[in-house]
């Protein structure tokens, strides 16, 4: 029985070890959060804690000052639920379509599917930006909505996920005389929630954290997400790393509410959709 | 059925909320700020982009003076400020498609051939400069020219001059007013370096100040007469000889952040670690506004030559604010743009927000304007700029902009400048190898 | 009329994945064929474009900083799969242990970074790994009686600072697929292997990995693919897409740096191109190594 103690003592430490590691850049911008955004700059980020230095400062104009970031943080949020909610259900819609029938050139169509997750989308931001600019969607939200709507990984994940659900449910849905539309709206759905948990989040965190695109697409700077607005106070010429760091340390929260509040959902819903060979 | 109906309308609304998002003109925020400086109900909404937060202030003075003037031309600006990087891609791409480009943007001299290049989508100001040609640095306006068409408006000369920790010097007992030489300089270093452990000065690798600076001194530059780029030059190879032989001496040392002008380097030089920084005017309002425990020991002084009698100066950077195509009302945006930043009043208000060496040189003259006890700059320095100014007026060089430099630049400040300072690779192999690495990418 | 055969069970199917056609086709087929052949032009936004035929992969080959820019995305990768794939393997599987005490704190707390963005990670990074005495990482080096480093100016230390935090945002995420996969290893399997008196290790070696293949398929596929696309890291570590001597340029720091900050759209999309092929080769290998299209139904 000692010998099990001491295996938890080794394990405990050694975990406690990394969490502390892992911690440290958190810690780091949270004293630093307290400090003169002038202090920075001066003697770098560092673990230093000194009373004497650190004030409420940073806090107060973050909430008082006469500054945009709650209008970034508000698009971002709204980007955010909009993009998730929308991807969510087209990329269900495919991914049930994909699991319950069989049909002409769905494998053509599944192997799309696959190799789309292997394009780097990076390679089509020319093509794309001047896309957006022909179809005069420059400067708008949906234009970095709509391209990642039908998400493979997403769509993947829910067709890995619809595998593990009977056929008998869905005969059982013909038989009481559910339309194909019904069949997915009243009983598949519901049975797909676990995996919805999983999936807010991941396409949670990338969007609320997506940068190059929105980036490149919005000019406007009463539209720009927090990302976005958080690197435009990166320049020498703006003495802005007060908001800079209170704002970053601040942008965490959302997703990590969202985090906490899922995650019992989310490894769940990741595992019942794990890749089975 | 309801269920079914109940989410179609979700989407669908979802689908309205997002069109609806993307297209309202609404702009709040944002580093953008609507200045409105007593403009009424009728007045015409301009944009402005600018890399540099305090351009922005300028404009809001002179655009308060603007809309008392012209009750029926009234103006509001919406500045929005991004870094420099983004400032410039963005507004390339947005002229170049003419979509969301602003009305009025400034553009850096080191990147303005790129909007030169094919046919400008910017407006020719020469109409509007005109009435104040004869009263302006040429030189500063033909730097935003092309085939005789003026597109951007100059804000300084940008004349670079030393900037002097006198406080680390006197602990070292050196005075900057007997340095007049680079080799002055260096016995100065070498002694600073004794007393103190501090750099004299920085080995910038970043950006080309101090080589434009060794290279006027000798009549030369980074392009040949056609504007074609000549960085192997023997006067190339000179001037960083010089710099490389005073890093050597430790009389120089790299910086963090790789040249005077960043952020990492206004916290080194606050904390007095560099003695000297060689920089274009404008860099009096980083000390004012960045430096601020220096304030009373920072004395200005002309550059080191490599001769006496060689030129002390050479304009250094500058802004070329211009007038897109795209703009809403181009006559409007140009006359005010005219009145911003070229009227008498406009190049007085240059120098007191912004600390610059105002294009009309009629102001380094006027003593109430330039010895002004009440302004910041006159109080922090400790000697006034406009008294080292009009000594060095008439040796200010000219480094071209062609549309060649901004991939000079490029080369020179990521790669051949780190080679040399960082790496110590040999200054020739260097420097042959950047011209053809500019070759080629210019091919 | 309409409403029937809308409803008929052969074109349900087309109706549920329509949105996916309709975005492949207008998102991925039609970019990536305007990519292709603009790659094949010169090309500037606001000018004529003009057919050059294969000049533009003919300059690229005999470009030194595309060659950088190559070797830099292929040796992060590398790093990243070294690092990203044995160590939250591992930790998932330790964490899964029946000793572990805290399981869901740490759990919460690996993941934590991921939450953060790029744009955050990377310029508390940056401070990080700044080259100030002050500056966190150099002042633990200075406890060791080391001097300051630069870490951000020399190629060694630069992908030091940069594969850190690509370790410290996946780590956590990529144990959390592992731990997924992990569950869906029956117990059974591991009593059966007590009975037969199994190591700890051999059950690790003989169940574990194996049962985990797909799931390290998986991650492998996305870490191939984020490997090779890496820029925003980079941008964010150094300021900027340009680093002293390239250091940290990538191949899509290339293509944005041609493409976007020099308006070379042809030359910008031939190096888009070519990323494609490279991701696709690889993972293509990758996919048929691991036996992954023979068991595709």
């Amino acid at each position: 029985m000692s010998r099990d103690i001491s295996i938890k003592i080794v394990l405990f430490v050694l975990f406690a070890g990394l969490c502390a590691l892992i911690l440290i850049p958190f810690y780091a911008v949270a004293i630093a959060s307290f400090k003169p955004g002038e202090d920075l700059i001066r003697y770098g980020l560092n673990l230093s804690f000194d009373l004497s230095v650190m004030n409420l400062d940073n806090f107060v104009y973050l909430f008082t000052g006469n500054h945009a970031y709650f209008t970034w943080f508000f698009n971002s949020l709204l980007l955010t639920i909009v993009q998730v909610v929308l991807t969510l259900l087209v990329s269900a819609t495919v991914a049930y379509g994909f699991s319950a029938y069989e049909f002409k050139g769905k494998n053509f169509l599944f192997i799309c599917v696959l190799l789309i997750m292997m394009v780097p989308f990076e390679i089509l931001l020319l093509p794309l930006y001047t896309l957006t600019h022909n179809i005069g969607l420059m400067n708008s939200y949906s234009a970095i909505v709509l391209p990642g709507i039908a998400s493979a990984a997403t769509i993947f994940f829910f067709r890995q996920y619809l595998r593990g659900v009977p056929k008998e449910m869905i005969a059982a849905g013909r038989v009481d005389g559910a339309s194909e539309y019904g069949i997915y709206l009243r009983i598949i759905l519901p049975v797909m929630k676990p995996s919805f948990a999983a999936m807010a989040i991941l396409n949670g965190m990338n969007s609320w954290n997506n940068f190059l695109w929105p980036f490149m697409v919005l000019s406007d700077a009463g539209k720009y997400t927090l990302p976005i607005g958080l690197k435009t106070l990166l320049t020498p010429y703006g003495n802005n790393y007060d908001l800079l760091i209170v704002g970053s340390f601040f942008s965490i929260i959302p997703i990590f509410i969202l985090f906490v509040a899922f995650q019992k959902y989310f490894i769940d819903g990741m595992t019942a959709g794990a890749v089975k060979g | 059925m309801k269920q079914r109906w109940f989410i179609v309308f979700v989407v669908m609304s979802m689908t309205l909320m997002l069109f609806g998002c993307g297209q309202s003109p609404k702009s709040a925020g944002g580093e953008t700020s609507v200045l409105d400086a007593g403009a009424g109900e009728g007045a015409t909404e301009l944009s402005y982009w600018t890399f540099v937060e305090l351009h922005g202030q300028h404009f809001e003075k002179m655009l308060g003076k603007w809309n008392e003037a012209n009750q029926d031309r009234q103006i509001k600006l919406n500045v929005t400020v991004m870094p420099y990087d983004d400032m410039h891609n963005k507004l390339s791409i947005a002229v170049q498609t003419g979509v969301g480009a602003p009305d009025i943007a400034d553009i850096e001299l080191g990147k303005f051939p790129d909007f030169l290049a094919g046919t400008p989508q910017l407006e020719p100001l020469n109409d509007v400069i005109d009435p104040y040609r004869d009263t302006i640095v040429k030189s500063r306006v033909d730097l935003y020219s092309k085939e005789g068409q003026n597109y951007g408006i100059p804000t300084h000369v940008g004349a670079s001059v030393a900037f002097y920790n006198t406080e680390l010097l006197e602990q070292a007992g050196v005075d900057y007013k007997t340095i007049v030489t680079w080799e002055d300089f260096k016995q100065a270093g070498i002694r600073v370096y004794e007393e103190t452990g501090k750099y004299m000065g920085t080995a910038d690798t970043s950006a080309t100040w101090q080589t434009s600076m060794l290279l006027a001194q000798q009549g030369s530059d980074f392009t040949d007469e056609s504007g074609k780029p000549v960085v192997n030059s023997e006067p190339m190879i000179k001037g960083l000889t010089i710099l490389k032989d005073l890093q050597d001496h430790n009389v120089i040392a790299t910086i963090a952040g790789g040249q005077p002008d960043t952020e990492e380097a206004y916290g080194e030089f606050n904390s007095g670690n560099y003695a000297a920084a060689f920089m274009p005017l404008w860099q009096m309002s980083r000390y004012t506004n960045y430096m601020k425990d220096l304030s009373g020991k920072i004395a200005i002084a002309p550059i080191p030559v490599i001769e006496k009698g060689m030129p002390r100066s050479v304009g250094g950077g500058g802004t070329g604010t211009v007038v897109t195509k795209t703009a809403k009302d181009v006559q409007l945006a140009k006359d005010f743009l005219a009145f911003a930043k070229l009227s008498l009043d406009a190049n007085q208000e240059i120098w007191n927000t912004l600390g610059f060496d105002p294009v009309n040189m009629d102001v380094w003259n006027m003593q109430d304007v330039t010895h002004n006890p009440d302004n910041q700059f006159v109080q922090y320095f400790q000697n006034n700029p406009f008294d080292v100014l009009n000594e060095i007026k008439d040796e200010i060089q000219l480094i071209k902009s062609t549309s060649a430099t901004p991939t000079i630049n490029n080369v020179l400040c990521t790669i051949t400048l780190n080679e040399i300072f960082e790496d110590g690779r040999d200054i020739k192999e260097a420097l042959d190898a950047a011209q053809a690495q500019i070759e080629q990418e210019l091919k | 009329m309409i409403k029937k055969f809308l409803y008929s069970q052969k074109v349900a199917p087309y109706v549920f994945v329509l949105p996916f056609i309709a975005v492949f086709i207008f998102f991925w087929v039609y970019p990536l064929g305007s990519s292709f052949g603009m790659s094949f032009q010169k090309i500037q936004l606001g000018q004529e474009a003009s057919w050059i035929g294969f000049s533009n992969y003919e300059k690229l080959m005999g470009d030194g900083v595309f060659l950088k820019a190559v070797t830099n995305s292929a040796v992060y990768m590398v790093l990243t799969l070294a690092i990203l794939i044995p160590f939250p393997m591992l930790f998932a599987v330790l964490i899964n242990n029946k000793f572990m005490w805290g399981r869901d704190f740490f759990k919460a707390s690996f993941f934590f970074p991921a939450l953060t963005s790029v744009v955050v990670a990377g310029t508390i990074f940056r401070l990080m790994f700044g080259e100030m005495e002050g500056s966190l990482i150099n002042s633990v080096l200075g406890w060791f009686g080391i001097g300051p480093v630069k870490f951000l100016k020399g190629q060694v230390t630069g992908f030091v600072a940069l594969v850190s935090l690509a370790t410290w945002r996946w780590t956590g995420v990529n144990m959390l697929y592992f731990l997924a996969g992990l569950k869906n290893i029956p117990d059974e399997y591991y009593e059966a292997a007590s009975i037969d008196g199994a190591s700890p290790f051999q059950k690790f070696t003989r169940i574990t990995m194996p049962l985990l293949k797909p799931t390290t398929i998986y991650v492998l596929t996305i870490s191939i693919y984020a490997g090779l696309a890496m820029f925003i890291e980079s941008m964010m570590l150094w300021n900027g897409n340009n680093s002293p001597k390239n250091i940290g340029l990538t191949i899509v720091g290339y293509l944005y740096r041609q493409g976007i900050e020099k308006n070379n759209l042809g030359y910008a999309a031939a190096v888009g191109i070519v990323l494609l092929m490279i991701t696709m080769i690889i993972n293509l290998t990758q996919l048929a190594f691991s036996g992954m299209f023979k068991k595709e139904d």
